[in-house]
């Protein structure tokens, strides 16, 4: 098994703080969701595990509430924080149901009556669904292409000596560096030009949702290598040594053994890619043109509804629209939350 | 650490690194050159005949794109393409309506596949300048000299308002033709007038102390403007400033004369609207984008509005049954004014043009053709109540807003004003509308206002890669 | 071992590799030869124009405000991201409790809420506060305070206030993320070393500044980071919340709208091009910067 002894000293480290923080963190997180420990074979813990009393469920079941003044404040603090968030997310679905007039006499008034139609104006007019779909498509695609495409070419780049390692490594980093706007008008271009070559052309090109892909993963990948990369260095050899003995070839050992062992952070760059990428406003903005309008994802689309609303002055299906957008996926997140969250963290903190 | 000050270094490294693989790359995918894909193909084009005089070639099919807004995109369906079927039926057209036409197009217009004809309107109108300077638009004169659709024996040129052609005229060639002929100036409700005993002010004296009434009544806000689009205001400005000083006023904007803004006429229109800025405006005028104005005034909240008369039929379906939209030109200055009372600024607008290189530009030739005949503009008129520069085809039943337009536009004869830097050149229009909505909650004064949009006018005068036109 | 090993290395690194090249590498290669000419169009022949782009640019107030923008984001973002991220996930984790250690009653629930901002999607929250902060009755901020008989404040159309507007948005969008982050990698702190400056005596507050704080330094200087790229990126709300697109009046627009509206609104491709250059040279600039900063000793524990 080759190891990349140079780059372990020379970031060793600064890698060894951040394997002690993950490690701990690991930990934590399966205390705190009482998944059983995970350690990875062959590792030496850095430190003594803390006794289980002091385990965070034991504190809590031990717990008695003290109602000191910061106590106080801190509710406080946290009560006018969820007000902030929850609010406008409230008060847009509450303007949804009014009319054109209830919105604009008042802000907080209770619509007479709920008119469902903004609904299904929001739904017809507005594609609101198919813009929803439509992102769904785009960024479940992406991101696992960006996944097993990053992560195929960080084990390799972490784990294999060659010659041009360090290049091809430094030029995905040196990616992260660069800001996408420099790349938009000659990204545009591009995209256009392989539109136009025959027989895969037409479904890479501008205006469909393969050529929008290809450009997420690609900008995606940066991150994703450089991150992952971090992550397989610090795994172990042992188990993939056995494997190699035994005969197995270096494609098993990715897919059966490194991949497995690598989930924590895979997961966590996987939910980071997620959101960037359905975050993701000026890539679709200048490469799904208003032709495509049925191809549009979520955030253009909403975009878009806003402004035409300012025209059709048809502010309630705008704000049954945005419920539309929005609700999904707070449900969405409140269902998965937990696993989110670790996952997230688990990997993440360096 | 060691490592990083190393690790920079090697950052910057793989950067041009990077740039050696440049010939690897450059070779897969370049605009440079390359990015004329679509374009190689040939116009399509069909026998000249008498009844097909500009040769369109049957069977072959056009796309029309359309701006939706003020206007709609009925006129086209129900009105225009039918009429063309007439003639054609047998050529398909693929109808587009879209509110964002750069958005929509533009990615087009770069790949080498625009739609054959374009209704160029709206805040997200393409940039006229740009694409002319580009070729991509068609040369309308072939159609100008082509038989009208109603009798062969007038050429289209003679059904025209003189001041279309000149209006779609670039660098001495017609390339844009603007259909609708608007009008623009103060509108109110009749109604609300009528009730509260309020005159149509004559004189700039009247028209503030019609204001302070109105204030004081309580009964309404006396003016507003669209705050989120300045143009509306500072179309007025300068509506003032060629009343007191002229239309060369006008011109020499429009031909970034050097100390154009600096004339005296557009500093005292500007402080004028400044102070109307400072005292008579509905609250939150600033936020307000045009339709929240307009219904403002729709719901009486507002005494008086600029606009143009593409407005009733904007609000038609929120405009109470006797509101009455009625408009009033600008009140004059002062007596020393270069216009007399009843100037207006009315010109040629909503710009429709055919793509020199789509696939079937004959066909949006001869679309227009059919849109410029009497049938065509009459009943477009009558859809969305605007006048347009077809002579002569004004249609019957005029609504109430229509009537006082047409009314207001006979009454002014020749004097009319315009400018056309607002199609020339979209970055100087945009500093103006940014300067003219500083000028009106005060945070410039009217030297202040002029001075920013001279050192715009002046860049761009100097900038090399925009092309410039003149009148 | 060596059999099919380069087969292997070549076959897991070619795609990658090649799309990266293609849609990332060459635009970027094209930018900077675009960037020194004055691209206006498809057709008309880039005319090559050395360096005259990036002259107009120095004289161009508008693009020194946006970088100015860009600047005063760069340094209050993830300042008060992480200030207010740091104090709720410090409240959430540490903050109740009576013997040891613990966060506030109810921590699990605000952990989920907080967090709702940052699955919704900057362009969608942008479309949402435009709303919020309309200046007419039907804003759900001003609605109130006209209704009350006061002036409608001009969140988006008073050049003064705009741009906090703007930062306010974004640090509304990003805190959630961050308290999460923070949370995790202050529940790993072991409870001894809270419990051990207890018996010294420390409150709360000292407790968070010595103990919680170095510890968490390492995450705490990535968030850093990732912010101040953010700062840097800022589009989509600057684009689909402001007026003007960038204003009212310039007031708050960033580099990349003005790209962004040079490129597709004006089709001034080359000058286009010659700002995100300058982006770019920003960028590595901070992203130079930061490495440097961060070089401070970590604490293992």
């Amino acid at each position: 098994m080759d190891k990349v002894s140079d780059r372990t000293t020379r970031r060793g480290a600064r890698r060894g703080a951040h394997r002690a923080s993950r490690q701990g963190l690991r930990r934590a997180f399966d205390r705190a969701f009482r998944r059983p420990a995970h350690r990875p074979e062959g590792q030496v813990p850095r430190r003594p595990e803390p006794s289980p009393r002091l385990s965070r469920t034991a504190v809590r079941r031990e717990r008695k509430v003290r109602l000191g003044p910061l106590s106080h404040l801190s509710h406080a603090a946290l009560v006018i924080w969820t007000i902030l968030v929850v609010v406008p997310l409230a008060w847009t679905f509450l303007a949804s149901f009014k009319s054109e007039d209830e919105i604009f006499s008042g802000a907080w008034t209770m619509p007479a009556a709920p008119r469902f139609d903004n609904w299904a104006r929001a739904w017809d007019q507005a594609h609101v669904g198919q813009y929803f779909l439509n992102s769904v498509i785009v960024v479940a695609f992406s991101t696992f292409g960006t996944m097993l495409l990053g992560s195929m070419a960080a084990y390799v780049l972490a784990r294999y000596r060659f010659r041009g390692n360090r290049a091809i490594y430094l030029l995905f980093v040196s990616g992260l560096a660069f800001p996408v706007y420099l790349a938009l008008t000659p990204l545009f271009f591009v995209v256009q030009n392989i539109g136009n070559i025959p027989v895969i052309g037409p479904f890479l090109g501008l205006n469909t949702h393969g050529g929008l892909i290809l450009v997420y993963i690609a900008y995606s990948l940066p991150f994703t290598v450089f991150f992952l990369a971090a992550f397989f260095r610090t795994l172990p050899t042992a188990v993939a040594e056995a494997a190699f003995v035994d005969g197995a070839s270096h494609t098993r050992v990715f897919f059966q053994i490194m991949l497995p062992m690598a989930r924590p952070g895979i997961v966590s760059v996987t939910i980071f890619n997620v959101l960037g990428q359905w975050n993701q406003y000026q890539l679709p903005l200048v490469l799904l043109s208003g032709e495509a309008r049925d191809k549009w994802v979520l955030t253009q689309g909403i975009a878009s509804i806003s402004t035409s609303a300012g025209y059709d002055a048809d502010w309630s299906a705008l704000f049954a629209a945005l419920s539309m957008a929005i609700l999904p996926m707070l449900i969405i997140y409140s269902v998965f939350q937990r696993q989110i969250q670790a996952g997230l963290t688990a990997g993440a903190v360096k | 650490m060691s490592s990083t000050p190393l690790t920079r270094r090697q950052l910057l490294r793989s950067a041009v690194a990077a740039g050696t693989l440049l010939p690897f790359a450059a070779a897969c995918a370049t605009p440079v050159g390359g990015g004329a894909g679509g374009a190689g193909q040939a116009p399509a084009a069909g026998t000249v005949s008498a009844a097909n005089p500009l040769g369109v070639p049957e069977g072959a099919p056009f796309e029309v794109v359309i701006f939706d807004g003020g206007f709609g995109d009925a006129y086209a369906r129900n009105v225009h393409e039918p009429l063309f079927r007439t003639r054609h039926p047998k050529v398909r057209i693929k109808h587009t309506a879209t509110k964002e036409v750069a958005k929509t197009l533009q990615p087009r217009f770069a790949g080498g596949n625009p739609p054959e004809f374009v209704n160029n309107s709206g805040d997200n109108a393409m940039d006229f300048g740009a694409l002319i300077q580009d070729g991509q638009v068609a040369d309308l004169t072939p159609l100008l000299d082509a038989p009208s659709w109603d009798d062969p024996n007038v050429k289209v040129r003679d059904t025209l308002l003189p001041t279309a052609i000149e209006f779609g005229t670039y660098d001495g060639t017609f390339h844009v033709l603007p259909y609708a002929n608007t009008v623009w100036g103060i509108w109110y409700s009749t109604k609300l007038f009528r009730e509260n005993g309020w005159q149509v002010p004559k004189t700039w004296d009247e028209f503030l102390a019609l204001c302070e009434t109105i204030k004081r009544s309580g009964r309404a806000a006396p003016f507003t403007y669209a705050g989120k689009h300045p143009f509306y205001i500072y179309e007025t400005i300068l509506t003032l400033a060629a009343k007191i000083g002229g239309p060369d006023v006008l011109r020499n904007i429009d031909n970034l004369a050097d100390g154009a803004w600096a004339a005296e006429p557009l500093r005292q229109a500007a402080a004028a609207w400044a102070e109307v800025g400072a005292k008579y405006l509905m609250q939150g005028t600033a936020g307000l984008d045009h339709v929240q104005t307009q219904t403002a005034h729709n719901k009486y909240q507002v005494a008086m509005l600029p606009n143009g008369s593409w407005l009733e039929n904007e609000q038609k379906d929120s405009t109470p049954d006797d509101f009455g939209y009625a408009m009033f030109p600008l009140p004059s200055f002062s007596s020393s004014d270069a216009m007399p009372y009843g100037t207006l600024h009315a010109r040629p607008g909503e710009e429709y043009f055919v793509s020199a290189r789509s696939a079937n530009p004959r066909a949006g030739m001869e679309y227009l053709r059919a849109m410029l005949s009497k049938e065509g503009a009459g009943r477009f008129t009558e859809m969305v109540s605007t006048l347009t520069v077809v002579q002569g085809a004004e249609g019957r039943d005029l609504s109430p807003g229509l009537r006082s337009a047409a009314a207001a536009l006979k009454a002014a004869g020749d004097n009319t004003v315009y400018f056309r830097f607002r199609q020339w050149y979209a970055e100087l229009h945009d500093e103006v509308a940014a300067a003219t909505g500083q000028l009106m909650n005060g945070r410039l004064t009217p030297d202040a206002w002029a001075e920013r949009i001279q050192r715009k006018s002046d860049r761009l005068k100097n900038d090399s890669s925009v092309k410039k036109f003149q009148r | 071992m060596t059999h099919g090993r380069t087969r292997f290395i070549a076959g897991f690194l070619v795609i990658p590799v090649l799309l990266y090249l293609v849609y990332v590498i060459s635009p970027y290669a094209q930018a900077f030869y675009i960037a020194m000419t004055n691209w206006r169009g498809v057709n008309a022949n880039p005319e090559f124009v050395g360096l005259e782009n990036f002259r107009r640019l120095l004289d161009d107030s508008v693009f020194w405000t946006a970088v100015g923008h860009n600047l005063l984001l760069l340094i209050l973002l993830p300042l008060g991201t992480i200030s207010i991220a740091l104090f709720f996930a410090y409240l959430l984790n540490a903050g109740g409790g009576r013997r040891g250690v613990d966060g506030v009653r109810g921590s699990g629930f605000y952990r989920v809420v907080f967090f709702f901002p940052q699955v919704l999607a900057v362009a969608i929250i942008a479309v949402l506060f435009q709303q919020v902060f309309r200046p007419d009755r039907g804003g759900m901020l001003n609605g109130p305070l006209t209704a009350l008989g006061l002036e409608p404040i001009g969140f988006l159309s008073d050049p003064r206030i705009a741009l906090w507007s703007v930062l306010g948005v974004l640090i509304w969008q990003a805190v959630g993320f961050y308290v999460v982050l923070f949370s995790a990698g202050m529940a790993s702190i072991p409870q001894e070393l809270y419990e051990a400056a207890q018996i010294d005596g420390a409150g709360r507050v000292p407790m968070f500044f010595r103990v919680t704080l170095p510890l968490l330094w390492d995450t705490v200087q990535v968030g850093w980071i990732y912010l101040g790229i953010a700062a840097l990126d800022a589009f989509a709300v600057v684009w689909v919340m402001t007026a003007e697109q960038g204003g009212p009046d310039h007031s708050t627009t960033v580099i990349a709208a003005e790209i962004y509206r040079n490129a597709f609104d004006y089709f001034k491709f080359g000058y286009a091009s010659a700002m995100g250059v300058v982006l770019f040279f920003f960028t590595i600039a901070f992203a130079a910067l930061a490495m440097r900063l961060s070089r401070r000793e970590r604490i293992e524990f």
